[in-house]
């Protein structure tokens, strides 16, 4: 694996110089990286605007009965469409630098802001527990699959992990209301069943949960399984067998830090994925979240909503990638930044 | 019910009389008894999508009337058969004998849900705040620019340039109260189906003084600060999850039996349909792809309400373009279509068959006007052939939203076009905001448009119609089409206006205008111990949400 060999490529290509202490340089490094948002969300801000405007159709285009070009003229106004473009884009990155992210246009003038912090919560805590459960089960079965290649507890990780991986979510969220909710509820007379969809801190969350995290577990578990028995391979897990250490401290001290690497820089975009929301699994469940009010607002061209997601999306990848580099010098101290 | 409907849809009866089948058939309200009501008086639909504002003068989306038919009350409602409307907020009116001014009687004892009382003033404020071109209300125009005496300006009146002239303008508006108890509305024109307007979402009247303490955007976003007048009130608003409705204990007609209605925001189709099964919901729509596994399960069949919808489809035919600018070759395409085959296969027999304009549960409902596009591929291909000449030489471009529902429909029509008539048909499939842009531009030959009635009158389907509306992309303008529906619209009489409409629909379907498809009905399940649900061919996201008043819930 490359990363092992020296610094990670993302740190490599924002070529800052850091001094080789740790402690300090650590604290400048993370600033100047976050310092580089700026630029970066100013190219991305710049795209979005551009592309958006690109797009065929107002936000005032519907389906079926159509608004008289009066109201859309006064709709124009009302939101400052009917200015120039350009003027629009300057006006845009002033009011963004001020924290000022507009009125949706959808949303009968609600600030966008508010709509994002409404609907990030739901997003956020089904990503988190799905992440956690990725983290224990993807890398939990990838070693002990490892440990015991070859064996019927490998074969049904194996298994899993090539039925999970392609099996889409919409599968396997389709199928859990069938069996948990319908059936379940059939069965039982309408006295026990899970909850269709909807979200709450309740019972509500099993099924999303577990239909977000069952692709990424198996991919998880599969790359754990691999790095694993590569790392099984090493002369130095060899020597550590033959000083006779337990089997304990082989596989934590030796085999998993070394296996993990690969492991961590693929939990990095998992992590940006599942916290910015799956658009599937909060349609399928009906749950109120930002992935859904993403596409709704790119397909309704609620130009203000689309941009503070977007400006939302990259601030969220970019510290996930912030934070894997970070967890390589925990995991490996031969990786230095800079 | 489903019995006398399916028997209704193939008789050929003069309109009148099948009016009064409707009304049996669809509008049945099952008689309440209040010996058996459930402990928990709580109702749980589903309209689809979270409204955009709740604010009266800015609702324009079914799934936003939905609720707000429930918390705001206009002046008149609707009765459920259609035929008339019957005072809501106000207990009576009159019309001058120009038919220019009408006097609304506002109920003593109609309250807002803070306990103050409803009074003309609240009216001429709503009325006139719709009119401002600085709230761009979605349907200001044409609804209130149409008809209300001094307002038809408003199209000309730039929300920036002219800010100067708005205040002038608003006074100058045919609003006035009176006294507290009065309303009076003075018209550009007599308008017989103004009583209509006066029933409509956008109607119902607003607080001034709740509109400047929050503002004007806000008053409705949050249940606080929404101050309604209707039997029910908000009492909470989870974004894109649920709103929930409980009684305005202030209402002047009497506490309604449910305590609360929890109207969902689910846009999956299949979720809903499975929350109903699993007993979270109470009413609810059945997805397209499992119409036959409802209508053969021997428990759910029995759930099914089918009710006629005033929704109705169409071929658009871009008349500026060949082959189209000549009636004789749209004419052919209306009668190349079978009908009976598309509402089979595509619309699993849900929708029923429409070669004419007006919809069945209208006054105008007339389907022996239909004869000249009836299906007749023979005579299609002649009259094509003769028209323009060689059909194979003809390349069709057809403009299709691109859902599943769509392009299903889609496949069927330009499969019987080039089967039937030998032309060729080249489907465009595009993002929906994509298609809105092309129709607009007139960029496109072939497209399936519709029309909803916004309420029962003729009125607001013949005028879609004529020279230069905004609402049919094709063209379509016949003088004396337009100089038919003009005279009807002012006419005081019911039957000479009717004779008019008719002789407008005959001119319209014989020039194909459009090549008239098919009529949608409600498709729907209601879990049995559901009392007293009311429904209308005009309910909007859930049917019978007009009348929740009427809805109990029985032991179960």
């Amino acid at each position: 694996m490359a990363v092992a060999q020296g610094a990670p490529p993302r740190g490599a290509l924002l070529s800052i110089k850091i001094p080789r202490g740790r402690g300090a340089g650590l604290g400048l490094y993370v600033v100047r990286r976050i310092l580089w948002l700026v630029p970066v969300l100013f190219f991305v801000i710049t795209i979005t605007f551009v592309l958006m405007h690109l797009a065929p159709g107002s936000p005032w285009d519907k389906e079926g009965k159509q608004l008289s070009a009066a109201v859309v003229r006064n709709l124009n106004a009302k939101y400052g469409l009917s200015d120039p473009v350009l003027v629009q884009y300057g006006r845009y990155l002033v009011n963004v630098v001020h924290f000022d992210f507009g009125l949706s246009y959808q949303y009968e003038d609600q600030p966008v802001s508010s709509l994002i912090l409404r609907s990030w919560p739901p997003t956020a805590t089904i990503g988190l527990l799905a992440f956690l459960m990725i983290v224990i089960f993807g890398i939990g079965i990838g070693v002990i699959a490892a440990l015991r290649q070859n064996t019927w507890v490998d074969y049904l990780v194996v298994g899993f992990s090539t039925i999970g991986a392609s099996t889409p979510a919409f599968v396997v969220g389709i199928i859990l209301i069938i069996i948990f909710s319908v059936t379940l509820y059939r069965v039982t007379g309408g006295n026990f069943s899970l909850p269709t969809g909807g979200f709450a801190f309740d019972q509500h969350l099993i099924m999303p949960v577990v239909t977000l995290s069952v692709l990424p577990i198996a991919f998880i578990a599969r790359l754990t399984r691999a790095s694993t028995l590569e790392v099984l391979r090493q002369d130095y897990v060899r020597t550590a067998w033959a000083k006779g250490l337990r089997e304990r401290l082989v596989v934590t001290k030796h085999v998993l830090k070394n296996s993990l690497i690969p492991v961590v820089s693929a939990l990095g975009p998992t992590f940006a994925v599942l916290i910015t929301g799956s658009v599937i699994v909060e349609s399928v469940f009906a749950i109120p979240g930002i992935g859904r009010a993403f596409v709704v607002a790119v397909s309704s061209r609620d130009y203000p909503m689309i941009l503070a997601t977007t400006i939302l999306f990259s601030v969220i990848v970019a510290l996930a990638n912030l934070v894997v580099d970070l967890l390589y010098t925990v995991i490996d101290p031969r990786v230095r930044l800079g | 019910m489903d019995d006398s409907a399916a028997r209704l849809r193939w008789l050929r009866v003069p309109a009148l009389l099948t009016v009064v089948g409707l009304v049996v058939a669809a509008c049945g309200t099952s008689a309440p008894t209040t010996s058996n009501l459930a402990k928990d008086q709580t109702l749980r639909v589903n309209i689809n999508t979270e409204p955009n504002s709740l604010d009266p003068g800015q609702e324009q989306y079914s799934y936003e009337a939905d609720a707000g038919a429930s918390i705001s009350e206009a002046l008149l409602k609707i009765k459920p058969d259609l035929s008339d409307v019957v005072g809501a907020t106000a207990s009576s009116w009159n019309i001058s004998s120009d038919g220019l001014t009408w006097t609304f009687h506002i109920r003593s004892n109609a309250k807002w849900n803070d306990g103050k009382p409803v009074t003309g003033a609240d009216f001429v404020y709503a009325w006139q705040r719709v009119l401002d071109p600085r709230l761009a209300a979605p349907y200001a125009d044409p609804f209130f620019d149409g008809t209300i005496a001094g307002a038809a300006d408003y199209g000309n009146l730039d929300p920036t340039k002219d800010a100067a002239k708005i205040p002038d303008f608003i006074k100058g508006l045919g609003l006035s109260a009176p006294d507290a108890s009065t309303f009076v509305v003075k018209l550009q024109a007599p308008a017989p189906y103004f009583k209509w307007i006066a029933s409509l979402w956008m109607s119902a009247p607003v607080r001034k003084d709740v509109v400047d303490k929050f503002g004007s955007d806000k008053w409705a976003t949050s249940p606080d600060s929404l101050i309604t007048n209707g039997q029910f009130k908000v009492s909470e608003m989870v974004s894109k999850d649920h709103l929930t409705l409980v009684p305005n204990t202030f209402y002047w007609g009497g506490a309604p039996t449910l305590t609360k209605v929890i109207e969902y925001e689910i846009a999956d189709d299949n979720q809903a349909y499975a929350k109903y099964l699993n007993g979270e919901l109470d009413i609810d729509n059945v997805p397209l792809a499992n119409t036959d596994l409802v209508k053969n399960d021997p428990v759910l069949s029995k759930q099914l309400k089918i009710v006629p919808q005033l929704t109705l489809f169409w071929m658009d035919f871009n008349t500026r373009k060949a082959p189209f600018n000549n009636p004789k070759a749209r004419l052919a395409f209306s009668k190349a279509v079978d009908r009976d085959s598309m509402v089979k296969n595509v619309g699993r027999g849900r929708w029923s068959p429409a070669p004419f304009f007006i919809p069945k549960g209208m006054n105008g409902y007339r389907p022996d006007l239909g004869a000249s596009q009836a299906f007749d591929p023979a005579a299609a291909k002649t009259m094509l052939t003769s028209a323009v000449g060689d059909p194979s030489k003809i390349t069709i471009d057809f403009l299709i939203r691109n859902s599943t529902a769509n392009k299903q429909l889609g496949e069927f029509l330009a499969d019987q076009l080039q089967t039937n008539l030998g032309v060729k048909v080249n489907q465009v499939v595009i993002d929906s905001k994509t298609v809105t842009t092309r129709l607009r531009k007139h960029d496109y030959q072939l497209y399936v448009g519709g029309w909803g009635a916004d309420y029962p009158d003729d009125q607001d389907w013949f005028d879609i119609w004529m020279t230069g509306s905004g609402n049919v992309f094709g063209g379509y303008s016949n003088p004396d089409y337009d100089a038919l529906v003009k005279k009807a619209d002012v006419e005081p009489d019911a039957k000479k206006r009717q004779d008019l409409y008719d002789q407008a629909q005959k001119i319209l379907i014989d020039d194909a205008g459009g090549g008239f498809l098919y009529q949608r009905t409600y498709y729907q399940l209601v879990k049995p111990y559901l009392q007293g649900l009311t429904t209308t061919a005009e309910d909007f996201e859930v049917i019978g949400d007009w009348f929740w008043g009427k809805v109990s819930i029985a032991q179960h």
